[in-house]
């Protein structure tokens, strides 16, 4: 498919990533297309979150990262959001919701008191993540699903062409995870950006993915989810004794366990 | 310059006319506490967000082998401590960023090579001794007008610099990854920051000593810590406490004849524990 079809594409051709001699990452080929999520999968050590950090520009590679955007829909660098995995905060760091969004919504020194405009815009991307009452809290005190939901709606502020997920349910229950996907499948709707997710959780790829990049150092695969997430594939990422091992019926959880018993 | 300061001094005659306050040596104190105190305090609930204590601590003993250099070389320790303090710094913050290994190893490598050349300077050199006891435990009562206005510099510089940079420095303490997304230039704020922290440790030691300087940024970042809600009562709070501690430690000093450094240190000590048993009398949210 060409940029045109789509009003932007990542391309991203003959990445390599070394780190003290060793090949982290080698020879990966992948387009992630706006308006699709794209879920990127594979074992513990797979090289998922140095393949976000080349993306966002943040550790050394070769190859090529081409950002392709249709004339009409602007010019000049892509946007890229990124949503960590967690954030390695103490508890009782004195810092709050507001005071976060402030640090990057405005010049005026945090300290000085949150300006009007960003306690409007925080109020209102909070709310549109479903998370209003947590204006005032403490930081280092949120829930795993909290902080997601939190960092998602400042990712968002930037109106990202990309937006780049590290493991968005990990630590989420799974009533507060289908919430988040629900949520995430609404936001994409409406804003129409290219969405790359780590997650360990197949029941999450399989439901909320268009298409899927198995990983294990190199690219194993990728393609549309049902064809991708074959046994055959997953054998390849994760070794023989790999199995998708569902829980009880009644939640429809679905994980992947590889070797480790993970 | 003198003219600055005997106005400074008789303005400090009308707001404390009291006798501790009279000596001219016990306003150069006050002086150089209220300047250095407050700005440590507020580079210290960055620092402390960071988890920097240990790289303070390192800054503040490399004074130790700035000192030593200085007597070496014919040069004036003061400044030599300064100058080696922020070569300390960037080293640390360079190599950091460097190799696999945690911070606190690093700063470790760093913190004992750089007293052990001090200490190997200081043996060869007999008579330096004397020298090094005003800069191991501080000595404010001693402090030059040179020294006042360098801390005066220094408190303008600080305010300038929290102004501009400190969203970005606590973002970036959140997390690096997420703050260059943001537009935070990682590399050259994270230096920034380590040679203002080094600037402001070595003047610092003049009030407190290099024993005890980490103390005027630790502790009231983490009294406040007890008490603030949110990142503007976290600043305030700290600088509160350093202008406090500051002020009630030497007039302390003063009555009980103890050492002005140490005073400062325990009335600071004094603050957090008052603001740790107000925050164990609060319910927890």
């Amino acid at each position: 498919m060409t940029a045109s079809e789509h009003s932007h594409t990542l391309e991203i051709r003959n990445l390599t990533v070394r780190k003290g001699g060793v090949e982290i990452l080698s020879g990966i080929d992948a387009d992630l297309r706006c308006g699709e999520v794209t879920a990127l999968v594979g074992p513990n050590g797979a090289g998922k979150t140095t393949l976000l950090l080349a993306i966002l520009g943040q550790v050394p590679y070769t190859g090529k990262i081409r950002f392709c955007r249709a004339v009409e829909h602007g010019e000049g660098a892509p946007r890229i959001g990124y949503v960590p995995q967690r954030l390695p905060l103490d508890p009782d760091v004195p810092i709050t919701v507001l005071d976060f969004f402030a640090l990057s919504a405005q010049r005026r020194p945090v300290f000085l008191g949150a300006s009007r405009r960003t306690r409007e815009i925080t109020r209102e991307s909070l709310e549109r993540a479903g998370v209003a009452h947590l204006l005032l809290s403490p930081l280092g005190r949120l829930s795993g699903g909290e902080l997601q939901r939190v960092l998602f709606a400042l990712a968002l502020l930037d109106a990202p062409d990309i937006l780049l997920l590290d493991e968005p349910v990990s630590g989420v229950d799974v009533a507060g995870e289908e919430q988040f996907c629900d949520f995430l499948s609404k936001v994409q709707r409406d804003s129409r950006f290219s969405l790359l997710l780590v997650s360990h959780d197949l029941s999450v790829v399989t439901r909320h993915a268009d298409r899927v990049i198995c990983l294990n150092r190199r690219l194993v695969c990728s393609g549309a989810t049902t064809e991708v997430l074959t046994p055959s594939s997953l054998a390849a990422m994760y070794g023989a004794d790999a199995h998708l091992f569902r829980h009880s019926q009644a939640d429809g959880h679905g994980h992947l366990h590889d070797n480790e018993g993970r | 310059m003198e003219t600055i300061l005997s106005g400074v001094f008789a303005l400090m005659d009308r707001l404390l006319p009291f006798a501790f306050a009279e000596p001219a040596f016990m306003k150069r104190a006050l002086l150089a506490l209220l300047l250095t105190a407050p700005a440590a305090a507020a580079l210290g609930v960055p620092l402390v967000q960071h988890r920097m204590a240990f790289f303070s601590d390192a800054i503040g003993h490399s004074a130790f082998t700035g000192v030593a250099l200085g007597v070496l070389l014919g040069i004036s320790p003061s400044w030599t401590m300064v100058a080696f303090g922020a070569v300390v710094a960037v080293a640390i913050t360079l190599v950091k960023g460097r190799t696999e290994l945690s911070s606190d190893t690093v700063i470790g490598v760093f913190f004992s090579t750089v007293v052990a050349l001090g200490i190997a300077i200081i043996s060869r050199e007999k008579g330096l001794t004397r020298n090094l006891q005003a800069f191991l435990y501080g000595d404010p009562l001693a402090v030059t007008d040179a020294e006042l206005l360098w801390m005066a510099g220094l408190f303008l510089l600080v305010c300038a610099y929290l102004s501009l940079l400190y969203n970005r420095i606590l973002l970036l303490g959140i997390h690096e990854g997420f703050a260059r997304t943001k537009g935070v230039r990682a590399p050259a704020v994270e230096i920034s920051f380590a040679l203002v922290v080094a600037l402001v440790v070595t003047a610092a030691i003049h009030a407190v000593g290099i024993l005890l300087v980490t103390a005027l940024l630790v502790i009231p970042a983490a009294a406040a810590r007890n008490v603030a809600r949110g990142a503007a009562s976290a600043l305030w709070v700290s600088v509160g406490v350093a202008a406090l501690s500051g002020f009630a430690g030497i007039v302390a000093s003063w009555y009980l004849d103890t050492a002005t450094g140490a005073t400062v240190v325990l009335a600071a000590a004094a603050c957090f524990a008052v603001t740790a048993l107000y925050r164990a009398s609060r319910p927890r949210e």
